[in-house]
């Protein structure tokens, strides 16, 4: 054999990983042969933690440690707004921000029929189920400006809009910061198509 | 823009050519077989990144050889070098522009603008409606960077909502039908938008075809591109008309678990003297108006992104004659610089030529200057 066993697999098991090709799997796993036993074992123990410790929130469906996550826990947060995202690491890219002191929603996904998405395969059902328990004044979509998000954001809107409360987009378009001339002619393009007033 | 030369190497049954360009007219003379197309179609991989006629970069390799390059020097405001070479055994395309890699194909689309009259034009007078959509969507496509764009997400939109018909169709449930009209507002906002560009865009591209036609044409036949979106021609009409079509067909489309509602079902039906060409038109006004919307395409990309296209006419004059040929090769002038092949110099006579142009003669895969 050309390539000892352990090494084969370890190149098999790292190029599984989302954005990691089989020449990057090689280097990784070339990297963690030469590596000191320590450094080996804190990097496993820290993907083993990470899978046995952190669990999903019970209300948000964020990443946490516990059975409620930091930001539900929270008392300085405005519990009359909540911001539906796709995935947890949405919820990380707006935290980021520092404009948001509201709550979240993770979804786990988005609608798709081709790949078989319906509504109950993701958590729309628990999304009402807190409009229906708590006191919420303020939907906030935040899904990404795709076909499957559009569709996704259109499902839930017509939804919550019956319920009295009033439901926002994160708006969509030019970068911040960014001239005009060095945006790409489709974000323009849509940025005029979806003007609001002023 | 003008394309100054090229170079080919093992492209097809080039083995190695380096061809210099008139600014003018280029007329390309070969037998069928001999590699005259070959530069065409060379020219249009340097604009687009593409082959031609859909063929895969693998069959343009010559027969006995592992890659091919092709380079090109264009010559805008500054000048611009592309080179595009493919290799067998990596099957990997790689595309340069002024020595810098481009990895993206979108980021060379646009920058060499071309508009190609070829045998296939047939189609678009003779096929089916959607031969005619093809077209118009790529003109306005080429021009509007947003409509490619809205395009793309339509199309994937009515993928997922043709998918979703199905499955109800298949096994009727309250989780899936609970999803139609999210799918279908989403069809309904892309889709509004589509039928506004094309709008707008066929009221523009009469003028130019009309021009156009004139101009290969000496009688006085009226062409006309008519389009409307289920009886409607207003912009502001559109999503209520797309609304009420989808609320009247709700069922149907349950019924047959498809799509049966949208601009992708649009006709644009081409009119001669206020007849359906289709239907009534005889083979030399088929022929005149395929020439005549590719004319019109010219001089609407021109106007529209301020730039001249390349202009690439295949193999066309053979089946012409030759007052026709005459009259569309003074016309050729008012383009600029334009590569056309033909088969024997059974036309060549009659055309007008200038000594700027350039005849460029190929036999098997070697290109001689007459
Ligand atoms: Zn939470």
């Amino acid at each position: 054999m050309l390539i000892a066993e352990p090494l084969q697999i370890a190149i098999e098991e790292l190029s599984k990983l989302p954005g990691i090709g089989r020449k990057t799997a090689q280097r990784l796993a070339l990297h963690v042969l030469k590596s000191d036993i320590n450094n080996v074992n804190n990097l496993l123990n820290s993907l083993k933690d990470l899978k046995e410790k952190i669990k999903f929130c019970k209300d948000c469906f964020n990443i946490s440690t516990d059975d409620l996550c930091d930001i539900c826990k929270s008392v300085k947060r405005d519990r009359t707004v909540i911001c539906v995202v796709e995935e947890a690491s949405d919820v990380i890219a707006i935290e980021k921000t520092n404009e948001y002191n509201g709550l979240y929603h993770v979804l786990g996904g988005v609608l798709s029929p081709l790949s078989g998405t319906d509504p109950e395969s993701l958590k729309i059902k628990e999304l009402f189920d807190r409009l229906e328990k708590e006191k919420i004044n303020e939907i906030i979509l935040a899904l990404n400006p795709d076909t499957e998000g559009e569709a996704t954001s259109l499902f839930l809107a017509k939804r919550i809009k019956p319920l009295g409360i009033n439901v926002t987009r994160i708006a969509r378009g030019l970068p911040i910061g960014g001239d005009l001339e060095f945006a790409d002619e489709a974000t323009i393009g849509r940025a005029v198509i979806n003007r609001s007033s002023i | 823009m003008i394309l100054k030369s090229i170079y080919l190497k093992n492209f097809r049954l080039h083995k190695s050519s380096v061809l210099e360009f008139s600014d003018e007219l280029n007329y390309i003379v070969g037998g069928n077989g001999q590699g005259k197309t070959t530069i065409l179609e060379s020219i249009y991989y340097l604009c687009t990144t593409k082959s031609l006629n859909g063929s895969s970069d693998y069959e343009s390799v010559n027969f006995n050889e592992e890659f091919f390059e092709i380079k090109g020097k264009f010559f805008d405001l500054t000048e611009n070098n592309v080179v595009i070479n493919f290799i067998n055994e990596s099957k990997r395309k790689n595309i340069y522009i002024d020595e810098k890699q481009i990895y993206k194909s979108s980021e060379v689309i646009g920058k060499f603008p071309v508009v190609t009259l070829t045998q296939s034009d047939h189609a678009v007078t003779f096929g089916s409606p959607g031969d005619r959509r093809k077209f118009i969507d790529s003109v306005i496509s080429q021009t509007s960077e947003t409509y490619l764009k809205i395009l793309i997400e339509y199309n994937k939109t009515l993928k997922q909502r043709s998918s979703l018909l199905s499955q109800i169709k298949e096994r009727y449930s309250p989780v899936l039908v609970d999803q139609l009209d999210a799918w279908s507002e989403a069809l309904l906002k892309n889709g509004s938008e589509i039928v506004k560009h094309r709008l707008k865009f066929i009221d523009e591209f009469n003028v130019y075809v009309s021009e156009a036609y004139k101009n290969v044409m000496e009688e006085s036949e009226i062409p006309f591109i008519d389009y409307d979106f289920y009886g409607s021609k207003k912009v502001d009409e559109i999503k209520d008309r797309f609304n009420e079509e989808l609320t009247t067909n709700r069922n149907d489309e349950i019924r047959r678990g498809t799509n049966l509602v949208g601009p992708h079902r649009d006709e644009f039906q081409f009119i001669l003297n206020g007849k359906e060409l289709r239907k009534y038109g005889s083979q030399g006004q088929h022929k005149t108006f395929q020439i005549a919307l590719r004319f019109a395409q010219f001089f609407y990309m021109k106007d529209k992104i301020q730039k001249s296209p390349i202009f690439l006419m295949d193999d066309v004059f053979g089946e012409l004659d030759s007052y026709r040929a005459k009259k569309i090769s003074h016309y050729l002038k008012e383009i600029g610089q334009a590569f056309i092949t033909m088969t024997d110099f059974t036309n060549y006579k009659f055309l007008a030529r200038n000594e700027k142009d350039k005849l460029i003669e190929v036999s098997e895969g070697k290109a001689v200057y007459a």
